[in-house]
């Protein structure tokens, strides 16, 4: 564990010490007004079930356990204050964590949805990241895309007993990867030729999605020296 | 905060918010909708312009704001730009690559592009009218009013005060690790990173217990109702509305005329 733990640290060393981490991961947004409105409102359409259903497990969850609520808004905050948060890299540049892993493994699926719901309307707002018009295909890849499939992958690799730094690290960096394969998907349906903006993203968002693996890894481990009992409470291990 | 303490200094401040609201958001419907660059052009110069006239800000700070998406905008235009062209394609200008592939740009996409361009530029800055001018408490109280789901809201509310709370304990940390060198080095920056952010987490969990307890004692039952500051209610802003959205017809009918 302990010598895993310095490997993952030396490989994180090494990939940003080849300075690709350039882009900021607000990069993932799709600006306002960039999508045509069939997409922007279809997208909108897609998310209205997934977030109807985050609202209703949020309410039950409320219901039988009242502090519930105050502890997801708290959360909702961490990631909102994550997704500020500067890792710096060799050019002078920064990049962003997403916490779409953290927050699917932490609270699952549905709830992170409707706390990413609120999460990227406050970053559109306060911060001009996304916007309003594109808060539908926002949230459908970093919302709900990525969170179901790092929740998924996390479930998958702990039923198949795998070290829980691999499913850890596995599902953060999939769940980066698959949010941006969305975006570009997106992107791409509408503007055409998809591969020109998987390859415009893949160069930069390879390595950021390793990078997040690592730092989640590492969150984690100091996470269950500290927090075993906010872990369980919130039933992860 | 971003844009947030612009809009407490607005002069649009104590207006209602929800006339605001409408203002920011039909200008901006209208210009997505419109398909359009001189409606985008039109949009992005009258909400510009209403920032700084009618909300008080400076002309620079609107400037400022206006650049953020910019980084997004050019990458995603130049991929609509430059794309790769059938072999007998025209094209304005056009680049072999690697003796195989044609990649070019044609008259149509250099249109689309700009098209894009302007649009979300006029998008963005009909946004930026309500978030430079209505701070997010108003925000939420207007949608509260709207029917929005109680329980969406007030996990709005909860999570917009939280932010202030955790930035100020993350910025804490930050400066303590850099105080003793922290951030030196790629690895041990990774190290701090991870520590900074288990331990904001840690923090975060347990000033949330702290303030559910809090909110127990003062009587807490599961609805936090806050009073609305009392507001001029701002119905001119709708003659305003008015004005924009017929100068963005105007825009999108001159344009159809001058293109033929």
């Amino acid at each position: 564990m302990k010598r895993l733990d310095s490997c993952v640290r030396l490989a994180a060393a090494l990939c940003m010490a080849l300075g690709v981490l350039t882009v900021s991961a607000s990069a993932m947004h799709i600006a306002e007004g960039y999508l045509p409105r069939p997409w922007a409102f279809g997208w909108m359409a897609v998310c209205v079930p997934f977030v109807a259903a985050g609202m209703r497990s949020i309410q039950k969850r409320v219901r039988d356990y009242p502090r519930a609520k105050v502890l997801l808004a708290m959360c909702g905050a961490f990631a909102f204050v994550l997704s500020a948060l500067k890792l710096p890299s060799a050019t002078g540049s920064c990049s962003h964590p997403t916490g779409v892993g953290l927050g699917a493994i932490l609270f699952g699926p549905t709830a992170t949805t409707v706390l990413g719901l609120i999460v990227l309307l406050f970053q559109a707002l306060l911060l001009a990241h996304g916007g309003i018009t594109t808060l539908g295909a926002n949230v459908f890849s970093m919302a709900i895309v990525g969170p179901f499939v790092s929740w998924g992958v996390y479930l998958l690799l702990k039923k198949l007993k795998a070290r829980p730094a691999v499913a850890v690290f596995c599902a953060a960096a999939l769940g980066d990867l698959v949010t941006y394969v969305t975006t570009s998907v997106q992107l791409g349906v509408v503007y055409g030729n998809i591969g020109e903006y998987l390859t415009i993203f893949a160069v930069t968002q390879l390595p950021l999605a390793v990078a997040e693996g690592l730092l989640t890894v590492v969150v984690f481990n100091v996470l269950e020296k500290y927090a075993r009992d906010e872990l369980l409470e919130l039933s992860v291990l | 905060m971003g844009t947030d303490r612009y809009a407490y200094a607005s002069r649009l401040r104590r207006v209602d918010a929800i006339p605001k609201l409408w203002l920011s958001l039909i200008p901006l419907l209208l210009c997505v909708c419109c398909d359009s660059a001189a409606v985008g052009v039109a949009t992005l110069l009258l909400m510009g312009g209403l920032n700084v006239w009618l909300g008080g800000q400076g002309l620079r700070t609107v400037l400022r704001f206006l650049k953020v998406p910019l980084a997004f905008l050019a990458v995603g235009c130049l991929t609509i730009l430059v794309r790769p062209l059938s072999p007998e394609e025209g094209a304005l200008w056009a680049v072999e690559l690697l003796g195989r592939f044609r990649w070019g740009i044609t008259a149509e996409y250099r249109d689309l592009s700009l098209m894009v361009l302007c649009k979300a530029m006029g998008a963005v800055s009909a946004m930026y009218f309500l978030s430079l001018n209505t701070p997010v408490t108003d925000v939420t109280l207007a949608l509260e009013r709207l029917r929005v789901p109680k329980l969406l809201v007030e996990l709005m509310e909860l999570i917009y005060r939280f932010i202030f709370v955790l930035t100020d304990t993350a910025g804490r940390i930050r400066v303590a690790q850099e105080s003793r060198l922290g951030y030196q080095g790629w690895r041990r920056s990774l190290e701090s990173m991870g520590t900074l952010v288990s331990m904001l987490f840690l923090r975060a969990w347990r000033q949330g217990e702290r303030s559910f307890t809090a909110l127990e004692s003062r009587g807490y039952k599961g609805r936090l109702d806050t009073l609305p500051a009392d507001a001029v209610p701002g119905k001119w802003l709708y003659a305003v509305l008015a004005g924009v959205s017929a100068a963005q017809l105007g825009a999108l009918a001159l344009e159809r005329s001058l293109l033929g």
